[in-house]
């Protein structure tokens, strides 16, 4: 049992308080936090980004094994970067079927728990201003979250790029205004506290232990606002980068949505401001026309296909649309260097995948995945057989992954080794 | 009352008993009875599962003793000791031994021992609306979930607050500041938008672009059947703008005729808003005529609001995606084009077949494409395109059917488009704020803030304002009477702030913020007991009225508790009657139900396709079981009326879809029944003892207790007895594979379950949850009787043997013996609500007084509401 923080003796002025301490309390347990640094030369940043409708497995999965496969028509924009990507096929979570398992994606075999992209976050994102980014390209109803806590609390999602680029490029006046807020709460808490401790005092000590849950919590977000606070007192990140003057939040405009997005991920990803991102590409309602060609449904419709030919052709028009905003990435992270000298895309995995493999038949077997970027040994469709004894699966990527980032994994939801061997 | 009175008598004079001994010698008779029926397994330091019951004395006083010996009685009641390969006991051997050993584990097990807890998300959300007055508060996305214990989400162990809720109620308290005192907003600035044909939405078929302009061609309530709206636009400041739309008729000699003006409606709608909203949804702005074929422009002025943008519909378009309607136009269309009909027949009967309707690969306009393929196929096949063929009957009822009509309808709307009449926009212009306009947000703002801090009088300081807001407010948000000294050192938080130089709006967001992430706000049953180690008057009304409205203590409540009178017998029950849910829909009823029955699952349950059960009789089953509950509640009907009762609450419709049946009403009808008739909810009169009707014949609850796809009946008998009985299963062990339905195969469950029984270890549990899940096979995953199993074919052998040796051979069989032994399930309902409003599961003592409770409701003719009524009034609920 733990007791009561004594921070009715705390001055009067908490805020220099803690600012004065920070540096002093603060980091020690934050890089307990971080756990091992990355290898030497290893990637620091992670993007997973998974779209809710699946990939036409026809049109993703490449029909050779190896490195010599052709390039199939979903993939068609990545051709200039052929040796920075690796495809997979064969490989899932064995997590149970439908709409409502989707989240198996990041969260393995039991949908809704402990998230990858969290995990990564809880080991290497603290350090940073914001541990990790979740945004979504098209909204509407199905799964609000593709990330969870450790808690299995879901992580809401940003649509609005004006949101974004708010959050990492603030005006002097919207850093002065979350400033006030952090600052002011923080230095209100003590009469707070004093209140809660004469309380505490007359309770038996049973009910004293529940209190304690909350004099903890007090001082866990006391340090997360320590944290926010001391990143607001660097110097602003400023960008050349600008924003339409509207959001392009609705459903015609999901594409163009996912590309400002992208070129925002790229920023903050550049300027250290997160080394976790996340993209959710919605499906339900989004997308009727692409360039000005009107489609002949929507993009949900589209992926209800019954295997009718025109509607498979504008699915995977969609599809490849979305690749084609992911090639633009690459290739943004690709032309950008980081202070060692390689390239950002070096110093970041990117995972490209989904929670479902058929939408057509509602199947979450065989989940189409890609990888890039990372400083892999890329370049080649990794063809797997689930039928075969020991077959890998999807989890087993995933821990690679990490291992990759520095992070000693051995276990992710139902897989307990890695892929390593695929990258040498 | 005076039985509870003689209760605490006798009470006091066991402890005392059993104080004055030390431990308490076990009697000749008992041990001989636990000899020869326990110590062969429990005895010695080899005893079985570390039980050892070898005593000759107990030490009462050992808390651990008596926990064993409440282990003890409750396996001996419930028949699971001795295991089946032993010896069975008597039932005189039973009762001596509970005799025994019952009065002393009463009085060593004192009612009460509820932990503080924060409030749950429901609690939570709903206390911040009204204690703000912020009615259309709603738990941001994202908010953390809470953790649920023994089937409930407000039990104090799962109510664990962690940094995280902890961030995200000071973020909550930071949104309710912003509404209440906003922080200064920068003045507006003017602005001009210019949208043109593919600046705007085009949602499902509703819309398609043709050159310069955009066509829209439906008038269905559904917005993105029928609307398009400027997806670039959105309005920052409320104010009065300046709209500006060209539009023009398009008609064309193959299309269909059209006289008179177009009517466009325009509507504001928050760009946000869901695509899935009704056109009712939003405020209509103005109606336009348009008369002409050439664009003409129209400008007028309106009020739009920060967030908005302008939505399009137009009103009296002869396309409409309504089925019935729909329904009859293509019928009359069928009628007059026969090769017309031929093409829908064969885009919807691709196999020839009029049993295999495909409609998913109609949606939109690859539907219309196809269509329009075969229409002017010259080879056409027109041999059944009349209107007495099949095929032409089952393609009609396809177009009434909700499972049809919007593919078809989304595809039809393409010969609008391409041929018209259609209506077209050209540009679409929006400019200004002319002047600003207050929104309905800010006028919910300023009365928000006018009920929180009231008008400032003549004279009055800032601080005096923020004190008597205080004064006020404090009491409101903590649920208790504060001090003097409580308000004062509140104040300095605003007081501080305004020294720093900081506005009075400033200061008093930052205390209501602070106020906000208060413990005394978030938590209840906070202060300790009162001497008898009971709630004081305040915590009372909390409880109370959080367990039956899910929200903080009304102002009646909190007046009674401050006059000190609401622990009287009397006022305590006349207030919980008051506050009882009278309607289904109220959150107890959802909360309780939802929980206890587990329909939350509902929802989140996907029959399969082959059940053809959507959201909406989803939505109808759940219903269903509400509103039986809240009439059994409010009419205070008998206990067995949960199982038996002679009514049900339902639509004609389902009854004869789902359940198989047609309710009396609807029998022997001179002419058939209308359509709202069929698909009205109401109150039928059901048969009792029949297949249907009760709790347990309810799709909800066979819904909840399967999985969508296939029954398990481990599954449905484990929940049943914890649920309905009252006899929790312990989880299997880890060790064992869960058993798979072979759906395909020819093992029957019964065969693939036999091996429960021939397990000794296996069958102590699965002798008494197998027969029970078998009672129910004859229930499919939606509630259907059937007399198969799937798969197999083998008929359904629902026969078993009860706990208490009862033989039972079906669902009906077992409806009767419920029936018979009532109490067992009165306790178990009367154990889940009192765990609901207390928060802690409840004890031994606690269960017994239940049962007396349960038993002299039953003796005294009494229904569901005087035994909620009575729970309310028991030293249960009064006890911390």
């Amino acid at each position: 049992m733990t007791r009561a923080p004594q921070l009715g003796a705390l001055p009067l002025d908490r805020r220099q308080f803690l600012r004065a301490g920070a540096t002093v309390i603060a980091l020690p347990a934050l890089e307990a936090l971080a756990g091992p640094s990355t290898p030497a030369g290893g990637p620091r940043n992670f993007v997973a980004i998974g779209t809710y409708l699946g990939w036409h497995q026809h049109a993703f999965f490449p029909k050779q094994a190896g490195r010599d496969y052709e390039l199939p028509p979903t993939l068609a924009p990545l051709a200039g970067l052929r040796d920075q990507f690796t495809v997979f096929s064969g490989l899932d979570h064995r997590a149970p079927n439908g709409h409502a398992a989707w989240n198996n994606f990041l969260c393995g075999m039991t949908p809704g728990s402990w998230s990858l992209d969290q995990r990564i976050a809880d080991a290497i994102g603290q350090e940073t201003r914001y541990p990790s980014i979740e945004l979504t390209a098209g909204s509407g109803e199905g799964p609000q979250a593709m990330s969870f806590t450790r808690q299995g609390v879901g992580l809401p999602q940003i649509d609005r790029p004006s949101v974004l680029y708010k959050r990492l490029f603030a005006s002097e006046s919207d850093r002065a205004r979350t400033d006030y807020l952090l600052a002011s709460g923080v230095s209100a808490l003590d009469v707070v506290l004093d209140d809660a401790k004469r309380l505490e005092r007359s309770l038996p000590s049973r009910d004293r232990a529940k209190l304690d849950e909350y004099f903890e919590s007090i001082r866990a977000v006391e340090k997360r606002m320590e944290r926010q606070l001391a990143a607001l007192d660097e110097p602003a990140t400023t960008t050349t980068y600008k924003l339409p003057d509207y959001d392009p939040i609705t459903p015609n405009l999901q594409i163009e949505a996912e590309g400002i997005l992208y070129d925002l991920a790229t920023l903050a990803l550049e300027s250290g401001q997160t080394r976790v991102i996340t993209m959710f590409l919605h499906g339900l309602g989004q997308v009727f026309s692409l360039d000005g060609r009107q489609l002949v449904a929507g993009y949900h419709g589209l992926s209800h296909h019954g295997n009718d030919p025109v509607m498979i052709r504008d699915l995977i028009a969609i599809e490849t649309a979305h690749v084609n905003c992911l090639a633009r990435f690459l290739d943004q992270l690709a032309r950008k260097k980081t202070p060692e000298g390689k390239t950002l895309l070096d110093d970041t995995i990117i995972l490209l995948g989904t929670g479902m493999g058929d939408a057509s038949r509602h199947s979450n077997a065989n989940l189409p995945t890609l990888v890039a970027g990372g400083g892999f040994r890329h370049g080649s469709h990794v063809a797997v057989d689930p039928k075969e004894a020991n077959a890998p699966l999807l989890g087993n990527l995933y821990i690679t992954l990490m291992q990759r980032l520095g992070i000693e994994a051995g276990q992710f939801s139902n897989a307990s080794r890695d892929m390593n061997e695929v990258f040498s | 009352m005076w039985r509870f009175l003689v209760g605490i008598a006798v009470l006091v004079d066991v402890l005392a008993a059993v104080r004055a001994e030390g431990p308490a010698v076990v009697p000749q008779p008992v041990r001989t009875i636990l000899a020869e029926t326990c110590l062969d397994c429990h005895s010695g330091d080899t005893a079985e599962a570390g039980v050892r019951l070898d005593r000759e004395a107990i030490d009462w006083g050992d808390a651990a003793e008596v926990d064993l010996w409440r282990r003890v009685v409750e396996v001996i009641e419930d028949h699971r000791m001795p295991p089946s390969d032993a010896e069975p006991a008597t039932q005189a051997a039973r009762d001596t031994l509970v005799a025994f050993l019952d009065p002393p584990l009463v009085a060593h097990t004192p009612f009460g021992g509820t932990a503080p807890r924060r409030l749950s998300r429901d609690e939570y959300a709903a206390t911040i609306r009204r204690l703000c007055q912020q009615p259309a508060f709603t738990l941001p996305v994202g908010f953390p979930p809470d953790t649920e214990r023994h089937g409930f989400d407000n039990l104090a162990e799962g109510l664990v607050l962690s940094p995280a809720h902890l961030e995200a109620y000071a973020a909550v308290a930071s949104v309710v500041a912003d509404e209440i005192f906003p922080p200064p907003r920068p003045a507006p600035k003017l602005a001009r938008w210019e949208a043109g044909p593919r600046d705007l939405v085009l949602s499902f078929s509703a819309a398609t672009v043709h050159g310069d302009a955009l066509r829209i061609a439906s008038r269905s309530v559904d917005i993105m059947r029928s609307c398009t709206w400027p997806s670039r636009i959105e309005i920052r400041d409320s104010g009065t703008y300046t709209i500006t739309v060209a539009a023009s008729q398009f008609l064309s000699p193959t299309g269909h005729r059209f006289t008179g003006p177009m009517k466009l409606e325009v509507y504001a709608r928050p760009l946000s808003a869901t695509d899935r909203s009704r056109v009712s949804a939003f405020r209509l702005l103005r109606t336009i005529e348009i008369a002409s074929e050439s664009p003409a422009s129209t400008s007028f002025e309106a009020d739009l609001y920060e967030g908005e943008t302008v939505l399009f519909r137009w009103v009296n378009a002869e396309m409409t995606h309504e089925y019935d309607e729909l329904a009859d136009q293509l019928e009359g269309w069928f009628r007059d084009d026969p090769r017309f009909l031929a093409a829908w027949q064969q885009a919807v009967f691709p196999s020839g077949n009029p049993g295999q309707a495909e409609t998913s690969r109609l949606r939109g306009r690859n539907g219309w494409d196809i269509v329009a393929r075969y229409w002017a196929d010259p080879q056409l096949d027109l041999s059944e395109a009349t209107m007495v063929s099949k095929k032409t009957r089952r393609l009609l009822e396809v177009c009434r059917s909700n499972s049809g009509t919007f593919e078809i309808a989304d595809a039809l709307c393409h010969f609008y488009h391409e041929r018209g009449p259609a209506l077209e926009i050209h540009r679409v212009v929006i400019e200004g704020p002319a002047q600003p306009v207050e929104s309905p947000r800010d006028r919910a703002r300023a009365a928000a803030r006018r009920a929180l801090v009231g008008e400032r009088r003549d004279g009055q300081t800032d601080v005096d304002v923020a004190r008597s807001m205080l004064t006020a407010f404090l009491p409101r948000a903590f649920r208790r009477p504060v001090t003097d000294g409580t308000v004062e050192s509140f104040l300095t938080i605003a007081t501080r702030h305004w020294d720093e130089g900081h506005s009075f709006d400033e200061g008093m967001h930052l205390l209501l913020r602070s106020v906000l992430v208060s413990p005394r706000f978030l938590y209840r049953g906070i202060e300790p007991p009162d001497a008898a180690g009971c709630c004081d008057q305040f915590d009372l009304a909390t409880r109370l009225a959080y367990f039956l409205t899910q929200a903080p203590p009304d102002a009646r409540l909190v007046d009674l508790a401050t006059r000190g009178r609401l622990a009287e017998p009397g006022v305590l029950r006349a207030e919980a009657k008051r506050l009882l849910p009278k309607q289904p829909h109220e959150p107890m009823i959802r909360s309780f139900v939802g929980q206890w029955l587990d329909t939350k699952l509902l929802p989140g349950i996907m029959p399969d396709a082959k059940f053809r059960f959507d959201e909406e009789a989803t939505a109808l089953a759940r219903r269903e079981t509400e509103r039986f509950f809240t009439e059994i509640l409010q009419q205070n009907l008998p206990m067995k009326t949960f199982i038996d009762p002679d009514f049900t609450f339902s639509t004609i419709a389902f009854c004869q879809r789902n359940y198989g049946f047609t309710p009396s009403i609807a029998k022997n009808q001179a002419s058939p029944l209308p359509a709202e008739e069929l698909t009205r909810f109401q109150r039928l009169d059901i048969d009792r003892g029949g297949r249907y009707g009760g709790l347990l014949g309810q799709a909800a609850i066979l819904m909840a207790t399967a999985n969508g796809v296939d029954t398990q009946p481990v599954i449905r008998g484990a929940w049943v007895l914890e649920n309905i009985l009252g006899m929790p299963s312990p989880p299997p062990p880890k060790n064992v594979p869960a058993l798979t339905p072979d759906t395909q195969g020819a093992k029957t469950p019964r065969d693939l379950l036999a091996a429960h029984t021939r397990e000794a270890s296996c069958a102590v549990c699965h002798r008494r949850i197998d027969p029970v899940g078998f009672a129910l096979e004859n229930y499919d995953p939606v509630g259907r009787w059937r007399a198969t199993w799937p798969g197999s074919g083998a008929a359904i052998d629902a026969s078993g043997t009860l706990p208490d040796g009862t033989v039972i051979r079906s669902p009906m069989e077992f409806k009767a013996w419920l029936v018979a032994n009532i109490d067992l399930f009165s306790n178990c309902v009367a154990e889940k609500l009192l765990t609901y409003a207390t928060g802690r599961v409840p004890n031994y003592a606690e269960q017994r007084e239940i049962k007396n409770i349960v038993r002299a409701n039953r003796e005294a003719g009494m229904g569901f509401q005087d035994l909620v009524l009575d729970l309310v009034g028991s030293r249960m609920f009064h006890a911390h």
